[in-house]
């Protein structure tokens, strides 16, 4: 193991800080290698006498290749770089690769969104997106960032809709994609309704995307949302449902979530209970077998009394 | 997909739950050092330490693994890592020993994750918690929410609530609160209590148009936050009232405003979408066919425009797929993983509906697929055990009744004996009276019929 720092004049003035685990019987041990063991040393060392410097910064960088998650390290190097008086275009380039090594962590984003708050400037995080979404087109973190650079820099316009169209027609089943049109489009307005063009863009693009792949369930998934934040009823989609399921073809049926929505509209309806109940036993038993419980259940709640049915 | 992976196993291949295995990969956990690998979890070692402990109890070996001796080991290392002004550090990697200051102190602090998982872990052992600097802490919880009602992580320079505002550090931080102070609402002794309205109001402005919870208003539905956000109102008893529940009602804001639709996402994430051959990369294949849709039946195609669409169906079979093995995945159209199990169904179970999910073949894929001959689970079939998903997947069996392991409390996440022992402390009996009766019997069963209205 190559020791770094011990025989490094750089950091002869420092002692390092040995790790005292708490008596002989530690929870959670682990075999540090004794790189990572001697590098902790010197980094408990350099915090406890509040040293911000250069060596501190390559120091910082080290342990955050070895344990991505230290939470104190990334506090610390965000002070280091504001102390030193660091160039936050270059903290961005080392982020860069070092964000694509560790594509689940999370310590990362939250200290890109600090560099990048203070740099003022969305420039170049598209493309940085865009690559680490190559790695994983659904990456949570990635799109949380992404909806916060959106916010920061406000950034619902025309071309951030375009690119999330775009992405989902390179994958209609990216459910991530479908909730960033989301966020743009209910987000744009604040808390405010949705104009009437709006709403009837978006079921229209729902349904454009339904119409390719029946049983995805992210753009059903969307409608709905769509419908509900509208407070359209249900009801307005049923002839668009009864294009992939209609009672009279029981064996033509091209979407279980068709027939999900159908069986709630006939619920709403008082004098389609019987086709509601109908079209829950087909989901039980033929459709969608997998979630036959709930289906069921649906079901029960068809006979209980109607002031059991309404939200409180 | 290769179509014999579907068959169910023969006769004598009963699925079943490795206990000796179980207990013997639990207890190398505990007594050797773990394998290098781990040092990325370096930083959470109570949280580890919390997922070893708890697993041997919930298998119940706790009593036999261990002797006085160790017992009070590890309460005394559980108490080495406590923050002299309260809370605890995550592990002893950034204590400073004899140098801490209040000059550096902010590069050693106490964090929510620690101090929930240290807490239960003393719970676990039997101690008091008499040690712990428990006034203090509820101080310093107090100080962690901010203005929106969300929690933070730890406090950085200037105290500034450092880490993200989802709901994982508003459930550990509603954790300890109920295990410091129980569902009291204000002031105890003096300390004031956080905002438990704000806090409320806070999880339904990050519900989901689908139905989920996600980690912040309008980001996407995610099967972790759901549950934090779940355990984290009933830890605070905010979980909705049946409407026909008078006893206790009253005009307090509860979370999840749509239950219906919560209920009808949880169950979604049921899936047939369980090997990494499966989770087909869907690039540029827009149609549905078996190897897009494992999620219920194969639907013939309706009409489909790709060429990669086309190629696709040609290749797959169109037969039903068969319900040996359904898996749990945390988002729509993703692929099963271990973790989801307990993320997706103890909130079906705090909600009072786990029944909504067929626990059989839930069961099947965790015993067949992602149970490791090691011991332990992994997080996809084929992939070696880990401490976080043998944890939730063991907690899972043992919340849908798998005989032979102790009963465990889904919002706590921890066995109903060591919630037990906690409840049964004189300290706490003086400042939340005797435990409530169980909630079984008080969960909502919200009959609101539809997903759409309302
Ligand atoms: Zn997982």
């Amino acid at each position: 193991m190559p020791i770094l720092y011990g025989a490094n004049p750089t950091w002869a003035d420092v002692t390092p800080v040995p790790q005292e685990d708490g008596g002989p019987h530690p929870l959670a041990a682990i075999a540090y290698a004794e790189e990572y063991s001697e590098a902790m040393g010197y980094l408990r060392a350099v915090m406890a006498a509040n040293e911000y410097s250069q060596r501190v910064l390559g120091l910082t960088e080290h342990i955050i290749s070895l344990n991505p998650a230290h939470y104190t390290v990334w506090l610390y190097r965000a002070k280091v770089l504001d102390q030193i008086g660091a160039n936050l275009a270059d903290e961005i380039s080392w982020l860069n690769p070092t964000a694509l090594q560790h594509l689940k962590n999370y310590q990362i984003w939250h200290h890109r969104q600090t560099i990048i708050d203070k740099l003022g400037s969305p420039e170049g995080e598209g493309p940085f997106i865009s690559t680490m979404l190559e790695q994983d087109s659904k990456n949570y973190h990635v799109w949380s960032y992404r909806q916060w650079l959106v916010k920061r820099f406000d950034l619902f316009d025309e071309a951030e809709l375009a690119w999330t169209e775009s992405m989902i027609e390179a994958d209609a089943r990216n459910n991530s994609a479908w909730n960033h049109r989301w966020f743009l489009v209910v987000g744009r307005k604040g808390g405010q309704a949705l104009e009437e063009s709006i709403v009837d863009r978006e079921i229209q693009y729902a349904k454009a995307a339904i119409r390719k792949a029946p049983q995805n369930q992210s753009p059903w998934n969307y409608l709905g949302g769509v419908v509900r934040r509208a407070q359209l009823p249900a009801s307005s989609l049923k002839d668009f449902v009864l294009e992939f399921a209609d009672l009279d073809e029981p064996d033509k049926v091209f979407s279980s979530h068709a027939l999900d929505l159908l069986a709630d509209i006939y619920t709403q309806d008082e004098d389609k209970k019987d086709e509601a109940r109908k079209a829950l036993d087909l989901l039980a038993v033929k459709y969608d077998p997998i979630r036959a419980h709930y289906w069921n259940y649906r079901k029960g709640l068809l006979d209980s009394s109607p002031a059991a049915q309404q939200i409180a | 997909m290769q179509e014999s992976s579907n068959r169910p196993l023969h006769g004598a291949n009963e699925s079943g739950l490795q206990y000796a295995k179980h207990i013997k990969y639990w207890r190398r956990n505990l007594k050797t050092y773990l394998p290098h690998h781990y040092t990325s979890n370096d930083s959470n070692r109570l949280t580890l330490g919390f997922f070893i402990l708890s697993a041997l109890d919930i298998l119940g070996d706790l009593q036999p693994a261990l002797s006085a001796e160790e017992r009070q080991g590890y309460i005394k290392w559980v108490y080495s890592c406590q923050i002299p002004t309260g809370g605890f550090r995550g592990s002893p990697g950034t204590d400073f020993g004899s140098l801490r200051n209040d000059g550096n102190a902010v590069w050693d602090p106490p964090t929510v994750p620690a101090t929930y998982f240290a807490l239960g872990t003393l719970a676990l052992l039997g101690d008091d918690l008499q040690g712990v600097k428990r006034r203090e802490i509820l101080i310093w919880l107090t100080r962690m929410q901010r203005p929106d009602g969300s929690f933070g992580e730890t406090l950085g320079l200037g105290d500034r609530i450092e880490g993200g505002n989802d709901t994982r550090f508003g459930y550990l931080s509603t954790g300890i609160r109920w295990m410091l102070r129980g569902t009291v609402e204000g002031p105890v002794d003096g300390v004031p209590d956080v905002d438990v309205d704000q806090f409320v109001k806070c999880i339904r402005d990050s519900e989901t148009y689908d139905g989920g919870i996600s980690e912040d208003s309008l980001h996407e539905a995610h099967a972790g936050f759901t549950c934090c956000a779940v355990s984290a109102l009933s830890l605070v008893d905010r979980l909705p009232l049946p409407a026909n529940f008078a006893p206790k009602a009253d005009d307090r804001i509860r979370g999840v405003s749509n239950l219906p639709l919560m209920l009808h996402w949880l169950t979604a994430r049921q899936t047939m979408t369980l090997d990494e051959e499966d989770a087909l990369d869907t690039y540029a294949d827009e149609t549905d066919s078996t190897a897009t849709c494992h999620d219920g039946h194969a639907f013939l195609p309706h009409n489909y425009t790709s060429e990669a669409g086309r190629k696709s169906i040609e290749s797959q079979p169109t037969s039903h797929f068969e319900m040996s093995w359904v898996g749990m995945n945390g988002r729509a159209n993703k692929i099963a993983d271990t973790c989801y199990a307990w993320w997706s169904c103890a909130p079906l179970k705090l909600l009072g509906h786990l029944e909504l999910v067929n626990k059989k073949p839930i069961r099947r894929w965790l015993l067949d697929k992602t149970q490791h001959i090691v011991g332990g689970f992994g997080k996809l079939p084929g992939y070696p055990p880990d401490i976080y998903h043998s944890y939730l997947g063991l907690i899972t069996l043992s919340m849908f009744g798998e005989t032979g392991l102790q009963d465990v409390d889904p919002a706590l996440c921890i066995s109903t004996r060591a919630k037990e022992h906690l409840e049964s402390l004189p300290w706490r009996k003086a400042v939340v009276g005797e435990p409530e009766p169980s909630k079984a019997e008080t969960v909502p069963d919200l009959s609101y019929m539809t997903i759409t209205g309302g």
